[in-house]
């Protein structure tokens, strides 16, 4: 028996239907989580459901700090990273060769690149595979505010790249945004300038949003190059863990002995222990994590266990 | 009501939780999880407080084939008060069909059970709440690392009540008795069920879905990491509670005691106690007389009321004094 018919195959993916998604990447400070939530407000205000959610756990100062909007004209129910997003806004352009942040991985083809940068380049720069824009939203900022704080002007221009969010509406999300966050009303006033102008700053270019169940939920490991299948939306994932990296010894049942009692296929704490046809134990060795209840409950004592040293991967 | 379940011969074949939780091994809550789900059925909707079943989900990562909610230590009952209003609503207005409605399953430790949420289960019981409760009881904070809660018993040793000069029995209060705090609630249904006793367990869950409003169930988890025994002692240590008494296996009904596995003769506690690590400083370097008897008599007393008050065969409980003179 094998595990595949007990457990959905790794190539169903789930796809709820037309939504952009826009993934963030910025530092600690930069208002990253921010700027996810006014575009994600003002796509609201458009008259889209949105949905936004910054990664936590790494909001150092400085440290690479990761956001996601994503925007649907109907329910959302996908949650989590994004992992092949439509729009990337990277507010630090030092994240773009950084190893942990990766910013441009899992860019959909047709996708956007929004780069703050200060390096001259080609404003848009349009290829097969992708778009780039580059603006440099930070000396505006320092230009405006005098200080380089991009959250607000960064979420303007995402949204006029989306094709879908008017000014007004970032204008009025970037409003309710930081006075929630307590700014004063001259700050909020700048910021409001600021957002104007870099609004306008942004080339246009409305992008198709991808029809096509994207292969977006896989990423991969980079200790096994392994496509790791990472969609929480998939019940049950767990067994793509393989906790039997964690066995010392190795249970294996003597079916000559064994009558098929279910004992331990019952306690069994981990489901390692599956059933035939004809209900005879069949130990999952991939994710057995050898605590051995099961040899010491068998009544036959059709169960032993051996020394093994095997990776699974 | 005729029970569906004699022996494992009927014990359910559907799997809601696969391999790979980050528990360790022979983790006695994740046998006990697992058993409880197959009897309720797919339809469930898990409210996880802080506690070491709360790594069941690492993202993006999940063993469970139902839906999850992880709340803060205090809050589970809490936030299945919100789950199941919202279920009554949707299937109020017709948003849900009947045939999707979710049973909800709050799912703690004993940390969150006896101690920092007792308030808010206490509300929801007293509130009437169509839920379940399942704690999963390892008499301690086993996530953090086996610092002592209100379940721990007397004689552990704990992170925090480890033996010394003026303690050496280890913790020197008693284990908080969660099951009266309940019952003085009067909720329909509540239980003590223990991993090794399978049947038992799900008669009771079998029971337990007769009613509706709070149904609570105590289980002992055998925590291998925590009580230092080795992993394959799981079940067996489960078993040896619930034989020496330590454990008792019972259920009220609206208030009404019975308990379900009534041992004729008691074994002696210290074949429970001498088999974890928690307990060792009782028997080692010099044996503490003392503080055994004191569990042990605690155990007997137990088991001497329930005989009385429940009229059943006599329950032969270890004679100190004769054990003494043997
Ligand atoms: S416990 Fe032993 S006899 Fe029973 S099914 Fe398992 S291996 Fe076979
Ligand atoms: S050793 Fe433990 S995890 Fe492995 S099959 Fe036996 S009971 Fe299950
Ligand atoms: S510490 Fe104990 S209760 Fe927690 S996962 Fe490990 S064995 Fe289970």
């Amino acid at each position: 028996m094998n595990l595949k018919s007990i457990y959905p195959p790794h190539g169903i993916r789930i796809y709820w239907g037309p939504m952009l998604r826009i993934r963030f990447h910025g530092r600690g400070g930069q208002g990253v989580k921010t700027s996810s939530r006014i575009l994600g407000r003002a796509a609201f205000l458009a008259g889209f459901l949105a949905q936004d959610s910054p990664i936590y756990g790494a909001e150092r100062r400085g440290a690479p700090v990761v956001a996601f909007t994503r925007i649907s004209d109907s329910v959302i129910l996908e949650r989590g990273f994004i992992f092949n997003p439509h729009i990337v806004v990277v507010m630090d352009e030092s994240l773009i060769g950084d190893w942990l942040a990766r910013p441009l991985e899992g860019l959909l083809r047709g996708g956007v690149a929004l780069i703050n940068t200060a390096q001259a380049g080609a404003p848009l720069e349009v290829s097969d595979s992708h778009v780039v824009v580059r603006l440099n939203i930070t000396d505006e900022a320092l230009k405006i505010i005098g200080r380089p704080v991009i959250s607000a002007p960064a979420a303007a221009s995402a949204a006029k790249i989306t094709g879908l969010i008017r000014k007004k509406q970032v204008l009025e999300a970037t409003v309710e945004e930081l006075t929630e966050l307590g700014l004063a009303e001259e700050t909020v006033e700048k910021n409001l300038r600021l957002v104007s102008e870099v609004y306008d700053m942004t080339p246009h270019h409305s992008i198709k949003i991808n029809e096509e169940p994207s292969r977006s939920l896989e990423v991969v490991d980079l200790r096994s190059d392994r496509v790791v299948f990472s969609d929480i939306l998939e019940v049950g994932n767990a067994y793509l863990r393989k906790t039997g990296n964690w066995r010392v010894f190795t249970p294996v049942v003597d079916y000559g002995r064994c009558t098929g009692c279910m004992v331990c296929y019952v306690y069994c704490p981990d489901s390692a222990v599956k059933l035939d046809p004809d209900k005879k134990p069949v130990i999952d060795y991939e994710n057995c994590k050898g605590c051995l209840i099961c040899v010491l409950e068998c009544p036959m004592r059709a169960i032993t266990f051996v020394r093994e040293a095997k990776a699974y991967a | 009501m005729e029970t569906r379940f004699k022996t494992l011969r009927e014990f359910p074949l559907d799997e809601y939780l696969s391999p790979g939780a980050t528990m360790c091994a022979g983790c006695g809550g994740m046998i006990v999880l697992r058993i409880f789900h197959k009897a309720l059925g797919g339809n469930v909707v898990i409210v996880n407080a802080a506690g070491c079943l709360t790594l069941l989900q690492v993202y993006p990562y999940t063993p469970l084939k139902s839906s999850w909610m992880y709340t803060a230590f205090a809050s589970a009952p809490a936030g299945a008060q919100g789950i199941r209003d919202a279920l009554d609503i949707l299937m109020e207005k017709g948003k849900l069909p009947q045939g999707e409605d979710l049973k909800v399953v709050v799912l703690t430790g004993d940390g969150a059970a006896y101690d920092i949420g007792l308030q808010s289960s206490s509300g929801a019981i007293e509130r009437g709440l169509d839920f379940y409760y399942l704690v999963y009881d390892n008499e301690a904070y086993g996530n953090t690392g086996f610092q002592r809660s209100g379940a721990t018993p007397f004689g552990s040793s704990t992170t925090t009540t480890p033996p010394t000069n003026l303690n050496p029995a280890g913790y020197s209060g008693m284990k908080k008795d969660l099951f009266e705090i309940w019952r003085s609630h009067n909720p329909p249904y509540l239980a003590t069920i223990a991993p090794s006793h399978v049947v038992d367990m799900l008669r009771k869950i079998e029971t337990a879905s007769g009613f509706r409003g709070p149904k609570l169930f105590i289980s002992l988890s055998p925590c291998p990491t925590g009580w230092g025994f080795d992993p394959s002692e799981t079940i067996k240590l489960s078993r040896l509670a619930v034989e020496c008494g330590v454990w008792p296996l019972k259920e009220a009904v609206y208030g009404k005691v019975r308990h379900t596995v009534v041992p004729k003769v008691l074994k002696p506690v210290e074949e429970y106690l001498r088999r974890q690590n928690r307990y060792a400083h009782l028997f080692t370097p010099t044996r503490q007389e003392e503080a055994i008897n004191f569990i042990q008599e605690k155990v007997n007393e137990y088991w001497l009321k329930v005989s009385a008050t429940e009229g059943h065969e006599v329950i032969k409980p270890i004679n100190l004094a004769e054990k003494q003179t043997e």
